[in-house]
């Protein structure tokens, strides 16, 4: 249990629920090592993690208050603060790859949760299991959200087996039902990372080679009881093509460290509960294909192919009622797979009779800013060269302010002191406001309409 | 009403589509001229401002290349030069009034022989106006103004132009967005066949989409559909569509599938399995397409055909799935071998 590396560079004192809106994009770009909110409640964390008192620990190394990084300017105010984070929000999307790049659009995930007894500890509030609970919920709506194509599975470990949660699907309702229940999954005994993964991995056999299989393990214990050789099972997973990521809750674990590096998944320690939530998050954007990166990423040499999929015909709620066949409910609204005619409730999914995949088009529409993403705006820093300046933000309409302002310390590059921002298509100018809303939520440049 | 609700509305001001709305033919047996829109336009925005005290307005125009905003209640110009004083209206009508009419004056005037040709920037309005609701509502977020916070923000559309196939993804994104930011947007199509795109974005946030049959009682149907906000509208029962149409176009022959073939890296879609793909220049491996040209058959049935056909055409290709074995299907199955 070695402590983990810190970034030597990382600049210290962000507050966690603050960051979560700049987490959405180019997150994985970045490294497994990323801490953030790294200034934590000292004693809380050494309360829970009673066990493993001798280790150095990690955050003693850069221990900074975050308190005292927050800097006020003459008023009072926290404006300085907060323009700080937009900037570093801003840096951290220069990072990302402007150019369109290859994501794996059709993903199936498997999330694993510990549910051993090491997850009632209380080092974070109210219980880790509580807390697991409530951001793979979270999770699971954010990420059905940005990949809406995707599917996902649930398995649980406890009592030493893997057990089986919810089945591969593509609907978040189902997902969210079978990580609902907080009295069916009481945590209990000893995790079994090896037999979990064996049964994830199962279940994502007979995916096509197009789709990329990733497993995402919530890992709260300090120990796994496994019946055979772990490495074993570590060298199938490479061999399927599965992506392992883990998130750890307690300490890492060379073997936890070496099931992501070997399968180019991303492993992190979750320092506090704003962090734990980062970690999770940083996992929802679909990952790039890297084609140069031999046998790193899990879907890097899954080769490209032709998929066939339904359209399906909508029935509006007035239609009469019918059976459906993923539940035997009878209802009026629903959708008809074109192939077999077969009526199912929601999509996508895979036609129950046929195993046509049936998508509509929207969903299919939902993938593309990923692949078209926005060029990035580029900071204005004089108005010398522009003949004829815009009093206002192009977006929003918000009046810009005419004198530079000064930047504080370090946070400066990357921000415009006249806080605009120039399209280098349309060149028009934009507040950072919308700067930020245009990349993260819009995806579509109001100035040129791409 | 308890809350204040902010509204945004986007005007499409396309000169080539409103002559045609103005002009009377077979079709078009009931022309509505710009003036006269304009006019019940301005007392329905005038309506929305007197509805409540702290209800907001903006309204945007897209014209032919651009898209600008032509009034917004909360950037009040200090020495406004529409402020003439006059007894006998209400201040805030007579500057909605006027910058409306002289912005809108202002841009048609500068608009060249050039421009006119060009197709309207919708979707640049529409993603200005959530630029200007995002601005809004993180405002009023942070100030934790009990009056400002209960937004309940919407977008009207007001449109004549047909759809651009050009603008689809984008106009999309602006409609996730719009339902990430929770805003409803309705569509008043004033004029021309009804858009698709617009369909979608009305059923996706839950808005309403209303087609005019009767384009000169247009006051009418804006008071009784579009001023009450989205929360009484469900008591209202304001028309709601039923028909929207989720299928998709291919990218090859711009034809409706029912089942298409999908790039899996780019999502192009294509009627037919192509070795490469037009749009990412991906290859596809021959295996794949020798097993969908095997599945072929099914595709090239027309829509129509009814299912019990269709069903026993089946492929028996590997497309069939073993693992959700049941009753019903181990009879398809049979059935198709």
């Amino acid at each position: 249990m070695p402590p983990r590396r810190l970034e030597p560079g990382y600049h210290d004192g962000e507050s966690d629920s603050d960051v979560d809106i700049f987490d959405d994009f180019g997150a994985s770009a970045k490294s497994k090592g990323k801490g953030k909110g790294k200034a934590i409640d000292r004693g809380k964390k050494e309360k829970g993690k009673g066990t493993s008192k001798e280790q150095p620990y990690a955050w003693e190394a850069s221990y900074t208050r975050s308190w005292d990084t927050v800097q006020e300017d003459e008023a009072g105010s926290l404006q300085g603060a907060v323009e700080d984070l937009i900037a570093r929000g801003r840096r951290r999307r220069l990072l990302a790859p402007a150019a369109a790049i290859r994501r794996t659009i059709i993903r199936h995930l498997i999330l694993l949760l510990d549910l051993s007894s090491a997850m009632m500890d209380r080092d974070m509030r109210p219980t880790r299991f509580d807390l697991m609970l409530q951001y793979a919920r979270e999770f699971v709506t954010e990420w059905f959200d940005q990949n809406p194509l995707g599917q996902i599975g649930v398995v649980g470990m406890r009592a030493g087996i893997g057990e089986r949660l919810g089945e591969m699907t593509g609907n978040p309702q189902e997902v969210l039902k079978a990580i609902s229940e907080r009295h069916k999954l009481e945590p209990t005994g000893e995790p079994s990372l090896q037999n979990a993964i064996d049964m994830a991995r199962s279940s994502t056999s007979h995916l096509p080679t197009h789709s990329s299989r990733e497993i995402l393990i919530i890992f709260g214990s300090l120990t796994t009881c496994d019946p055979g050789n772990i490495h074993e099972t570590l060298a199938e997973c490479v061999k399927d093509r599965i992506r392992i990521s883990v998130v750890a809750l307690a300490a890492e674990m060379k073997i936890c460290r070496e099931l992501c590096d070997k399968t180019g998944g991303q492993f992190g320690v979750a320092l506090n509960e704003g962090h734990f939530k980062d970690l999770l998050f940083e996992l929802i954007p679909p990952p790039a294909q890297r084609a140069t990166a031999p046998n790193a990423r899990g879907g890097a040499t899954a080769p490209a192919d032709l998929m066939m999929m339904g359209f399906p015909t909508r029935l509006p709620d007035t239609s009469p009622p019918s059976l459906c066949v993923c539940h035997s409910k009878l209802k009026s609204e629903g959708f008809l797979c074109p192939r077999c005619g077969a009526k199912v409730c929601d999509v996508p999914t895979d036609c129950d009779i046929c195993g046509l995949m049936i998508v509509s088009s929207p969903h299919l529409a939902r993938s593309y800013h990923h692949l078209f993403p926005v060029k990035t705006y580029q900071a204005v820093t004089d108005l010398d060269d522009t003949p004829n300046p815009s009093s206002s933000c192009h977006g929003c309409a918000r009046p810009f302010k005419n004198a530079p302002q000064q930047m504080a310390g370090s946070s400066g590059e990357g921000m415009s002191p006249l806080g605009r921002y120039r399209c280098p298509d349309c060149h028009n100018d934009f507040c950072p406001e919308c700067d930020v809303f245009v990349h993260d939520v819009v995806h579509c440049c109001p100035g040129c309409g791409k | 009403m308890d809350r204040a609700s902010h509204l945004s509305v986007v005007v499409d001001l396309s000169p080539n589509h409103w002559y045609l709305s103005s002009t009377r033919t077979q079709q078009n047996a009931r022309p509505l001229s710009l003036k006269s829109f304009l006019s019940q336009l301005l007392v329905f925005l005038n309506s929305h401002i007197a509805c409540k005290d702290e209800n907001t307005l903006a309204v945007f125009g897209a014209l032919p290349g651009r898209s600008v905003m032509l009034h917004s209640s909360t950037n009040e110009s200090s020495g406004n030069p529409f402020e003439m004083a006059d007894a006998d209206t209400y201040r805030p009508f007579k500057i909605l009034d006027a910058e409306v009419m002289q912005t809108i004056a202002r841009h048609v005037e500068t608009l060249g022989p050039s421009d006119i040709k060009k197709p309207v920037e919708l979707v640049g309005a529409l993603s200005k106006s959530l630029c200007y609701i995002n601005r809004i509502t993180t405002a009023s977020s942070t100030q934790s103004n009990e009056q400002t916070a209960a937004l309940d923000p919407r977008i009207l559309i007001l449109s004549v132009s047909p759809d651009q196939s050009s603008s689809y993804i984008p106009i999309m994104n602006s409609i996730f967005a719009a339902q990430k930011l929770k805003v409803t947007i309705d569509i008043c199509k004033v004029y021309g066949s009804e858009s698709v795109f617009l369909q979608q974005a009305a059923h996706l946030t839950g808005g309403s989409y209303l087609h005019l049959e009767r384009a000169d009682a247009l006051l009418q149907y804006l008071t009784m559909s579009f001023l009450p906000p989205p929360s009484i509208r469900q008591l209202l029962s304001v028309p709601t569509q039923d028909k929207i149409d989720f299928r998709a176009a291919c990218f090859c022959h711009k034809r409706i599938v029912d089942i298409g073939f999908v790039c899996s890296v780019c999502l192009s879609i294509f009627c037919q399995p192509v070795p490469v793909c037009s749009t990412c220049r991906t290859k596809f491996p021959i295996k794949t397409l020798q097993r969908l040209n095997a599945a072929r058959p099914t595709v090239a049935t027309p829509a129509t055909t009814p299912t019990v056909q269709t069903a026993l055409s089946l492929p028996s290709s590997n497309s069939i799935k073993g693992t959700n074995v049941n009753g019903s299907q181990s009879t398809v199955q049979n059935g198709s071998r």
